[in-house]
């Protein structure tokens, strides 16, 4: 089981993620990724500037790889690679990258669901989004609780 | 002891805060009603149930003791990822 996990204070390319990440394959047969852009506009729709995602030194990626393994674990994918941005985002950027890959593709397709519902309430960050009517700090949203909420009703099989 | 912050804490008050901690100041509790009170435009944030204490990267509870701890950090609710 390989898992491997970044946090990228600098902008990263998604598609470069992907590539390393299916290099390294070892005969799997489904890959499934996902990549989260920074929106140009707040729920509110307020237009937002820049999304800043503060970080702990060590708890942020202690956070991603428990999320990770988690993930691994529960569905039996070969393979994870997060790849998570701190600072500094622009709208249309990259924040995360989540690939899983397994033999067939049930797996991957759940390993990656789940990555991202816990990667949206667990990862320890704290983000800001900031704009030209000023800034707010944000906290998870009722959907993405409910998100990571069903797995733990869901058995896996 | 230095007192790390994070998130809308370490925006309002900064990412850390050196002190010497006062001799009544013995629990992370009594840690936090001090800092509401230096810091009295984080005093809401810093004194709600929901922004976590944690000593040496473990979230702990306000009866543990701050007595002879080098750092203390506070954690505003997660936003995740």
């Amino acid at each position: 089981m390989s898992i491997h996990t970044r946090l990228a204070a600098e902008p990263f390319r998604p598609e470069e993620e992907l590539a390393a990440f299916s290099s390294a394959l070892d005969g799997e047969g489904a890959v499934v990724s996902f990549v989260g852009v920074a929106r140009p506009e707040s729920l509110s729709g307020k237009r937002v500037s820049a999304l800043f995602l503060d970080h702990h030194p060590r708890l942020t990626e202690k956070s991603l790889e428990q999320i990770s393994r988690a993930a691994a674990d529960r569905f039996g994918v070969s393979a994870i690679r997060v790849v998570h941005r701190c600072g500094n985002v622009g709208p249309g950027e990259a924040i995360v990258f989540a690939a899983a890959a397994s033999r067939h593709r049930r797996a991957a397709f759940e390993a990656a669901d789940y990555l991202m519902d816990r990667l949206k309430t667990d990862a320890v960050f704290w983000k800001r989004e900031d704009g030209p009517s000023g800034s707010a700090w944000i906290e998870p949203r009722d959907d993405d609780h409910g998100a990571a909420a069903r797995w733990s009703e869901k058995c896996p099989e | 002891m230095i007192v790390g912050f994070y998130g809308i804490l370490g925006e309002v008050i900064g990412r850390e805060v050196e002190m010497d901690r006062p001799g009544h100041v013995r629990t992370v509790g009594e840690l936090r009603r001090h800092l509401a009170t230096l810091h009295p435009e984080a005093a809401r944030e810093l004194a709600a149930a929901r922004s976590k204490a944690s000593i040496d990267d473990r979230l702990v509870g306000d009866e543990v003791s701050v007595e002879g701890e080098d750092r203390v950090e506070f954690f505003p609710p997660l936003s995740g990822g």
